[in-house]
């Protein structure tokens, strides 16, 4: 019993680090421009099936699918912030939600019509880093996968406070006038700033579906799950939604050997209305880039 | 007289439906302190906002260096060195003061100097030398004014506006900053001050406007403005 406890934990670590990846692409958009990103769950989407592509057609390594995924995942980004977002920035909150819920509907919508909705998987194993306990195995996979998500983080952390680019970003996010006063073209850095969200959600999607099978729909249950840690780690803080996200995997993990699998929604949103009445600045309650 | 290195003719502008200034011409002079004076709500930092181009201007023009800048962008006219220090400090208050001051030096134009910028805000506020770690958010409000200043200095300024700079001040630090300004003026800066105590003010400043309800109401050279009885009425106490 204790042992299936330490492998739920650590399986739960694991995957939390992956909601907390897929966490910051939300908490980055929110932070910088003030916008919830109803297309977050069908950007992960995206990803997912991205990869599906990238290694039955292309062939590609899975994981080295990642750098196109993230590349491509960012000039799109920048595409439908130019299109979609760009004109409602600045207007009411309820406009921005109705235009990145439209793209959300267009990607799910074109997604169905391509791929169904049924499940789809891609074949990835690496058995030589599994790690086996009193008969339960933790796949290498999700090392792997867990490992590549802290490293993305690591990498947009770097970039964030240790770049020119990252650091007009926070400015941008701190305060959009007096940036711009600074002589920083903030309209780009607003678009940037989408594409790199963007791109954080669908490298997230990729690892995801490394691990699990996915369909053109899962992206919503890693969507609100993105919402639960960004609310944990406080919204629009990086930092706490990696740290977020493993609390909520370790939630998961440790509740999952006792309840059915179909309660995990209800505790996470049980968990996030007691935070949200509790500690409406995030658990950690520092604040990054608002003003 | 030499060439207005900033002039803005005729400024019509405000916000959304509300007009504010019906037509505003200044003429900012090379190596000169231009002081704008007025009462609160006379439309001071809407022309400033309207001449940096952090809002639109409706009709007249604006001119920098001899150029038509009325429909640049603010970051494109910061990154010629029409730079602004605005009301209410405006500052990143989640960011270091340190990188304030590099947000400040974010232009092609000023990034080579940066060192030697640097070094020179911090000789006027050691106080921010020693701070420099800490989050511009936990300063107090004299603090937040001189890293204000110090990060408009840090844009290799062609022009430097200030607007406000002493409001919720102490004497003592007013006195210190209009000190630091007057160095400025000597090395040359060209400088156009907002201000509310018109008595250091215009004892520093060569020119001034009078701006009331979003008209001129007088200008000329700062000591007759000073003496100016209207406005030693109005703006002076006396
Ligand atoms: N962001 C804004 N939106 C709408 N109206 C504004 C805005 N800012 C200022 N105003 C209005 O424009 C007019 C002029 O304001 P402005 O801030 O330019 O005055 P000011 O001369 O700078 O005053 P003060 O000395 O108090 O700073 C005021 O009537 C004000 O209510
Ligand atoms: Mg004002």
């Amino acid at each position: 019993m204790i042992f299936d406890l330490t492998a739920s934990v650590i399986n739960g670590v694991l995957v939390g680090a992956i909601y907390g990846l897929a966490a910051i692409g939300l908490t980055l958009i929110f932070g910088v421009m003030n916008v919830i990103n109803l297309m977050h769950g069908a950007t992960i989407a995206l990803g997912m099936f991205s990869l599906y592509l990238l290694t039955t057609a292309v062939g590609l390594n899975p994981y080295l699918a990642i750098v196109p995924v993230l590349l491509g995942g960012f000039v799109f980004g920048v595409l439908v912030y130019w299109i979609a977002v760009h004109r409602v920035i600045g207007s009411s909150d309820l406009m921005t939600l109705l235009a990145t819920f439209a793209v959300n509907m267009i990607i799910i919508g074109v997604g169905t019509a391509v791929w169904t909705t049924s499940p789809y998987n891609v074949d990835v194993s690496v058995p030589q880093l599994a790690i086996s306990m009193h008969g339960y195995t933790i796949p290498g996979t999700q090392i792997v996968a867990a490992v590549l998500a802290v490293i993305l983080a690591t990498l947009l952390y770097g970039l964030l406070y240790h770049t020119r680019l990252g650091k007009a970003i926070r400015a941008v996010a701190n305060n959009r006038a007096a940036a711009e006063l600074m002589g920083i073209n903030t309209r780009w850095v607003l678009a940037i700033s989408f594409g790199i969200g963007i791109a954080v959600a669908a490298g997230a999607g990729v690892l995801i579906a490394t691990l699990f099978p996915f369909t053109i729909l899962s992206g919503a249950n890693y969507e609100l799950k993105s919402f639960v840690v960004v609310v944990l780690g406080g919204l629009g803080d990086p930092a706490g939604a990696m740290l977020g996200g493993i609390v909520l995997g370790l939630i998961e993990g440790v509740t999952a050997p006792f309840v059915n699998v179909s309660w995990t929604p209800v505790i996470e949103f049980t968990l996030f209305v007691i935070i949200l009445v509790l500690f409406p600045a995030g658990l950690l309650a520092f604040k990054w880039g608002r003003k | 007289m030499s060439e207005a290195l900033l002039e803005l003719e005729d400024v019509v502008s405000g916000y959304d439906e509300l007009q504010v200034l019906w037509g505003v011409s200044v003429a900012v002079m090379p190596k000169r302190l231009t002081t704008l004076v007025g009462a609160n709500g006379a439309g001071k930092t809407t022309l400033l906002r309207a001449a940096l181009g952090s809002i639109r201007v409706w009709s007249g023009r604006v001119r920098f260096e001899g150029e038509d800048v009325t429909r640049l962008s603010a970051y494109q006219k910061a990154a010629r060195g029409l730079v602004l220090v605005p009301e209410g400090r405006q500052l990143f208050n989640d960011m270091t003061v340190e990188e304030n001051l590099e947000l400040g030096a974010y232009t092609a134009r000023a990034r080579p100097d940066y060192a030697a910028n640097l070094e020179r805000v911090f000789t006027y506020f050691p106080r921010l030398k020693e701070r420099r770690k800490q989050k511009a958010g936990t300063f107090s409000g004299g603090e937040q004014q001189m890293l204000a200043v110090a990060r408009g200095l840090m844009a290799s300024p062609k022009v430097l506006i200030i607007d406000e700079l002493s409001l919720g001040l102490s004497p003592l630090l007013t006195q210190q900053l209009f000190g630091t300004l007057a160095d400025l003026k000597n090395d040359g800066l060209t400088l156009v001050l907002v201000e509310q105590n018109l008595h250091l003010a215009l004892a520093l400043s060569d020119y001034a406007y009078v701006l009331a309800e979003g008209r001129l109401h007088s200008e000329g050279p700062s000591r007759e403005v000073a003496n100016d009885p209207d406005v030693r009425k109005a703006y002076m106490g006396m």
